[in-house]
């Protein structure tokens, strides 16, 4: 689901525990073992950008529109760097897989790319190792921690 | 950038598309959720959806700030709210708001008896923040409904040169179907005494319903009427389905004297928006205004914005009426009426309920029941067929709940019933405050296991 290409949400907090949060423009698998990239735009995710680089907290959701199915994973550290010419495919096969994705719950591409429009420039990657997973699936389990690593 | 107001975004409140919630527990781990409402309050306030016990839940318990990430349904803006969390709301007019919003949101999504409201959990708004767009990629604005207030207004025209109900309850009716594209509405008035609702007037239906009821407090309609709030739903849901709560209130062993008296509900059988709006004065609930429409998102803010002021006029209309109506009162008229000729009309009245049959078919029951009872028993006994409003209101036969009672409004209903029962017994306007009973046939009148 995270190499795919689903709904990612990335938050934060700052040292007052004051919650900050966006929306990612890209995820991935990897580039190390075990760990997870998402992709966001710095424009648009001042706050949680910074919040992440002061304490490294994050809490992302993955989540498939069409079906609900969803999974968060937590960290409490992790690396950002600016995205290069090496991330843009990985980031246009996201953006082709989020247009169909969202088509599903009945969205045009329009809105999707619209939602997801980014200046390469502009994008972060932030890679983190997941030290929590729990499964985000709508109703009473939602919450419940997974077993392994997602 | 100056920031936007939170009327500037309510778009975003539709739950078309989900929002996002971010908390953070006492340890410093945040916590991202999707939230399936966020719903407008006020200028200063939200409510977010409490459904499960779950981390944002305890978390927001725990450190009540949060933070709402929005996506706005046309342009795909994004909008950040910084909020605080204040109170847990369980019943009253924002929580049944809340729930039948959920109720189609749920069923539009596939979450139907998944999604249930537990609480509305109100925030104070502590920032909005329009959320920088990437040059080029914005989607264009939808243009400003600017025709909504220009309809409210033609509508509000149009009440202020009516001098009878029927004719506000008109004029409201086509404005909406003429000015605002609402092709099925109809208006409720309240029965105090019950706590029942009767269709006055509707357009855009296979039958007109005067006359059929609906229970304060049942489907979105009764809701919007007990809570004295508007209720809007914007997908199709069986929660607040009247086929499906009739098909319950039947099984919940009603005797068979109440279904020959059920009028038809008219309302479409599978609406997808709905929209019910209170019509008060005074603080006093008079009736219902609803819309209904075969298609999803039908109605927005704009339109319950256009519905509450076109209510709020209907419901100073129908007062001003029925004070005028009161001043302007003179003794009967007397005019020979021409005699009725033909096979009697057979009018059964049944005094336990005032409901009345005519040549076995079911016409009317409760206080407009009794008043056709009493201007018949008036007629037979002494060959009256002009009578007025204000003999009605003190006659103490009549049991009219209290002396705040749209009396107009019964006789509308029963003006009407008759009309769509056939030509041979009407009642006719003759003036403010005054009518006459028109007869085409002879009448003979029984009471069924009457007491008197």
């Amino acid at each position: 689901m995270i190499d795919r290409g689903v709904s990612v949400i990335v938050g934060s907090r700052d040292a007052q525990l004051r919650p900050s949060v966006m929306r990612a423009v890209g995820s991935r698998v990897g580039p190390a073992d075990g760990e997870i990239t998402v992709y966001l735009s710095r424009p648009q995710s001042r706050r949680v950008l910074q919040d992440i680089a002061a304490n490294g907290h994050l809490a992302v959701v993955f989540s498939e529109p069409s079906t609900h199915r969803s999974v968060q994973l937590k960290a409490g550290a992790a690396s950002l760097r600016s995205a290069g010419a090496d991330d843009q495919p990985r980031l246009a096969s996201y953006l082709a897989s989020m247009e169909r994705e969202i088509q599903l719950v009945g969205f045009a591409p329009e809105l999707t790319r619209a939602m997801l429009a980014c200046r390469l420039e502009d994008v972060v990657a932030v890679s983190f190792r997941p030290e929590l997973a729990f499964d985000q699936t709508p109703g009473p389990r939602a919450g419940a921690a997974l077993g392994g690593a997602a | 950038m100056t920031a936007p107001a939170l009327g500037d975004i309510r778009a975003c409140f539709e739950g078309a598309i989900p929002a996002v919630v971010a908390t953070c527990d006492a340890a410093g781990t945040p916590n991202v959720a999707y939230i399936s409402q966020v719903y407008y309050v006020d200028e200063r306030h939200v409510a977010l959806s409490f459904q499960f016990f779950n981390k944002t839940r305890q978390n927001i318990l725990a450190n009540p700030h949060a933070t709402v990430l929005l996506l706005h349904p046309l342009t795909a803006r994004f909008y950040r709210l910084r909020i605080r969390y204040l109170r847990t709301e369980t019943g009253g007019a924002l929580f049944e708001g809340m729930k039948a919003q959920l109720a189609g949101i749920a069923s539009h999504t596939g979450m139907e008896g998944v999604f249930r409201l537990l609480g509305s959990d109100v925030y104070e708004v502590e920032e909005v923040e329009e959320v920088e767009a990437v040059a080029g990629h914005a989607l264009p604005a939808p243009p400003a409904r600017a025709v909504t207030l220009g309809a409210v207004r033609r509508i509000s025209e149009r009440l202020v040169r009516c001098t009878a109900l029927d004719e506000a309850l008109a004029a409201v009716l086509s404005g909406l179907g003429e000015l605002l594209g609402v092709r099925h509405a109809m208006v409720m008035m309240l029965d105090a005494a019950t706590q029942r609702l009767y269709t006055v007037a509707s357009a855009g239906y296979a039958t007109s319903g005067v006359g059929s009821e609906i229970a304060v407090g049942a489907g979105l309609i009764g809701v919007a009427a007990r809570e004295r709030s508007p209720v809007r739903i914007g997908y199709m849901t069986s929660a607040y389905l009247y086929s499906h709560a009739q098909r319950s209130s039947l099984q919940a062993q009603v005797p068979d004297v109440e279904r020959l008296t059920d009028i038809p509900y008219p309302g479409l059988a599978e609406p997808h928006s709905q929209l019910a709006v209170p019509i008060a004065s005074a603080r006093r609930l008079l009736g219902v205004l609803f819309v209904e429409s075969p298609d999803e998102l039908r109605f927005g803010f704009e339109d319950e914005d256009a519905l509450v002021a076109i209510a709020g006029h209907l419901g100073a209309a129908i007062e001003l009426m029925q004070a005028v109506e009161e001043a302007a009162e003179a003794p009967a008229a007397t005019g020979r009426p021409p005699a009725a000729r033909g096979a009697p009309l057979l009018v059964r009245h049944f005094p336990s309920n005032d409901s009345v049959f005519v040549n076995d078919r079911y016409l009317i029951k409760g206080v407009a029941g009794a008043i056709l009872h009493k201007l018949l028993r008036d007629h037979l006994g002494q060959g009256r067929t002009e009578f007025s409003n204000r003999e009605l209101r003190l006659d103490a036969s009549l049991r009219l709940p209290d002396i705040s009672d749209n009396l107009e409004a019964r006789l509308l209903l029963l003006q009407r019933r008759l009309a769509e029962h056939g030509p041979d017994l009407r009642i006719e306007k003759t003036g403010r405050g005054r009518f006459r009973l028109a007869l085409q046939r002879p009448v003979q009148l029984v009471s069924v296991g009457s007491a008197e």
